[in-house]
């Protein structure tokens, strides 16, 4: 084959599939690597609640949201548990926030992993806001392992059902 | 009435800051999955827990 720049090549269709292969040096020898096993080429998400969800006072409760923005890895339940489980193996940084839809609360974002509090968001003085965010880095093992998004309100109510005010969103930044 | 109001009816002297927070001794939660809210935590140093029949009459 006669030798190409690589400014000669055609471009590849985009986006990608992640089954393309990639040439790189692997221990002095020249080999493949499929495109899904690049650090940065994996699941992404953001889903939004559509829907307005009554959340009783003083109680942790699973925030739903049924819509998804985009949804890479089809990894985000946005029926049935609202939760985040990918199958790749890695570090992903998830980002949440809720509005409410009535009344000055306490409000108070976390984030789960296997069903218990992993990260929670800062914890107002009082009923001061309307709403919060909370983000967190999280190791997650591709299988078994995923994310919820939880809030607090002091006063019972339901939340703001807007992709602007209650969202739910997670990437990862590192493969394991 | 939700399962924090009947708390609070059966333990008027509870705060807010007994259900959240870093001193917080009681943790009330909801999975969203229709079988409502439950006690997750109780720690409070003077009040018990209350039982299924106290919250039921609260």
């Amino acid at each position: 084959m006669a030798d190409l720049k690589i400014s000669q090549l055609p471009a590849a269709t985009v986006p990608l599939t992640g089954t393309e292969t990639l040439p790189l040096v692997q221990s002095g020898a020249t080999k493949k690597v499929a495109v899904s096993d690049v650090g940065m080429y994996g699941p992404a998400f953001s889903a939004y609640q559509s829907v307005s969800q009554a959340v009783p006072s003083t109680t942790w409760t699973k925030v739903q949201l049924q819509t998804e923005e985009f949804d890479t890895g089809s990894a985000f339940d946005s029926t049935t548990n609202y939760r985040f489980q990918p199958t790749v193996a890695g570090y992903y940084q998830a980002n949440c926030g809720i509005q409410v839809a009535t009344a000055a609360s306490q409000v108070i974002c976390a984030v789960y992993k296997n069903g218990s509090s992993y990260k929670v968001g800062a914890v107002p003085s009082g009923p001061v806001g309307f709403g919060n965010t909370t983000s967190a880095l999280v190791y997650l093992n591709g299988s078994t392992d995923y994310i919820e998004f939880y809030a607090y309100f002091s006063i019972g109510q339901g939340s703001s059902a807007a992709s602007t005010d209650t969202y739910f969103q997670a990437s990862m930044t590192r493969r394991a | 009435m939700d399962l924090s109001d009947k708390i609070k009816k059966l333990y008027p002297e509870l705060k807010n800051e007994d259900f959240v927070g870093s001193s917080s001794t009681i943790s009330l939660r909801d999975d969203s999955d229709g079988k409502g809210a439950y006690i997750e935590k109780w720690d409070h140093p003077t009040l018990s827990k209350p039982t299924n029949d106290q919250l039921k009459n609260a």
